[in-house]
């Protein structure tokens, strides 16, 4: 009975990646078998080489590994040679067979050759890039240690005169040592926020990202941030938030970007007056989460760069304010990296929105919409 | 079980400032006993002689870090017991995680408060949460 093509093309795979992977006789033994199979069902030497490269191919994929490729190169000609010495004996004769046999051997030598080189490229584009996040993880680390250590000394030497020798410190002096004392725990925050930052748009900070309802945590950051508000005597108040709202978020970054949002708008707003948070459907597939404040507008001039780092729109005015000019670049990177994207309204005299907006529940990704989103102007 | 306040307290730093400005918020402000050591190795001598309520105890230091520092002092049945808190600059969450994993009481991040920070030492000896 003759073997059919598809029985010959299924033994062979086998065969062959079982030579590939262990030598051995058996396997070859077969591959003589195959071919004698492959001349009695009248196939050519064309189709029995067409056969071996599909074979070869697909196991090289499985089985590339750059130390071994001479053997399974060696191998895999000594698998074709077995196959293809039943038709040496055939009417077909022994020159097709050799001809065939150097010509599929070459290109199959250049093939993985080339695959190889690939192969190895990316790995050491890999080894390298590896090496450079490695090292910056370091840097930053190393960095942080350096700049905290005399932080904590500045920091602590100033706390302990002020506490200690708070009252017997002439007046001028004690303003000058607190202006020191404050700016010693913003430099702080300032390496905070750099270090963050950097993290984030480096991705080598995880976001603890899962499916969770988004009005504890506005209930959560309001409550967290009164105490800062109440010293600026402004009142958060938490306006329309949905209970059944669902979002794919890191709450803790959630509430971080709030926070960053809620002391801003604190700080801008009069004493005396409320700044509102709110959550509500954006179009068909964007939760909104809004923060308002009653304050004196975002001048014309600043709103093309308020989501730069650094960047505060008057120096003289909130400088004393005591913000890093970090703060919003922070919220801008941790709400794209969840998928969302951040922007504002505002209105010189009467007050701003910023609001972020995350993606709804198994709605259908969107492109950031670019007129929705001042900074990408 | 409510424990005995704390009163003496072990701090290990190698920055000499932060040594001074440390031991001056405990004890002057905080009215802690504390002795001061530079090193771990110095603190691993010292602890069994000086019989802390608690080390305070920095984790980036040069020769043995404070991590390395915890290990050996586990090992020592003399001071195995003694709860440790961490003092680092390095203070992600994940990190915090793991320093508490290693059987530390809490984390104090870098810069602390000085004048508060004492009170946070009682609150975790208390058992308190943070």
């Amino acid at each position: 009975m003759k073997a059919s093509i598809k029985t010959l093309t299924d033994d062979y795979a086998v065969a062959l990646r079982e030579y590939l992977e262990g030598g051995g006789e058996a396997p070859l033994f077969r591959a003589y078998q195959i071919g004698r199979g492959a001349v009695e069902a009248g196939l050519g030497v064309l189709e029995v080489a067409a056969l071996h490269q599909e074979a070869l191919v697909h196991d090289l994929l499985l089985l590339l590994a750059p130390d071994e490729s001479p053997t399974i190169a060696k191998r895999a000609s000594e698998f074709f040679a077995e196959a293809l010495a039943p038709f040496e004996a055939s009417r077909r004769g022994f020159q097709e067979a050799t001809s065939v046999l150097r010509d599929l051997n070459r290109e199959l030598q250049q093939r993985i050759e080339v695959a190889l080189k690939d192969y190895q490229a990316a790995q050491d584009k890999l080894d390298e890039r590896r090496r450079m996040e490695a090292l910056k993880d370091e840097f930053i680390s190393i960095v942080n240690h350096e700049l905290r250590t005399p932080l904590t000394s500045i920091h602590g030497a100033l706390g302990i005169i002020n506490t200690k020798l708070g009252p017997e410190i002439p007046e001028d002096a004690r303003r000058l040592l607190e202006i020191a004392y404050r700016n010693s725990r913003r430099l702080a925050r300032l390496v905070d926020n750099v270090l963050d930052l950097q993290k984030i748009e480096s991705g080598t900070v995880t976001f603890e990202v899962r499916v969770q309802p988004l009005r504890p945590l506005l209930e959560h950051a309001v409550e967290a941030n009164q105490p800062y508000a109440t010293q600026l005597g402004v009142t958060l108040v938490l306006e329309e938030a949905p209970p059944d709202v669902q979002v794919e978020v890191d709450g803790d970054r959630v509430i971080q970007v709030l926070t960053n949002l809620l002391s801003n708008a604190a700080k801008f707003s009069p004493p005396g007056e409320r700044v509102g948070v709110s959550a509500a459907a954006s179009g068909a597939s964007w939760w909104r989460v809004a923060v308002t404040d009653r304050g004196p507008g975002i001048p014309e001039s600043f709103r093309g760069r308020v989501f730069q780092r650094f960047a505060q729109a008057d120096s003289s005015t909130t400088r004393p304010r005591g913000g890093t000019g970090l703060g919003l670049s922070i919220c801008k990177a941790i709400v794209e990296r969840m998928g969302g994207r951040i922007g504002f309204e505002t209105e010189p005299g009467r007050g701003t929105t910023f609001y972020f907006d995350l993606p709804m529940e198994g709605a259908p990704a969107e492109a950031p919409d670019a007129s929705a989103c001042p900074e990408s102007r | 079980m409510p424990r005995k306040p704390l009163s003496r307290v072990l701090l290990v730093e190698d920055d000499p400032d932060v040594q001074v400005v440390a031991s001056m918020a405990l004890s002057e402000i905080g009215g802690l006993v504390v002795e001061v050591c530079g090193s771990a190795l110095e603190a691993l001598k010292t602890a069994p002689v000086f019989q802390p309520d608690l080390i305070l105890l920095d984790v980036m230091m040069p020769g043995m870090d404070g991590i390395a520092a915890l290990e050996a002092l586990r090992k020592d049945p003399r001071v195995a017991a003694t709860p440790v808190v961490f003092m680092t600059a390095r203070a992600q969450s994940h990190e915090v995680a793991r320093y508490r994993e290693l059987g530390s009481l809490g984390v104090i991040t870098k810069p602390f408060e000085p004048e508060s920070l004492a009170d946070t030492l009682r609150a975790l000896w208390e058992g308190r949460a943070l």
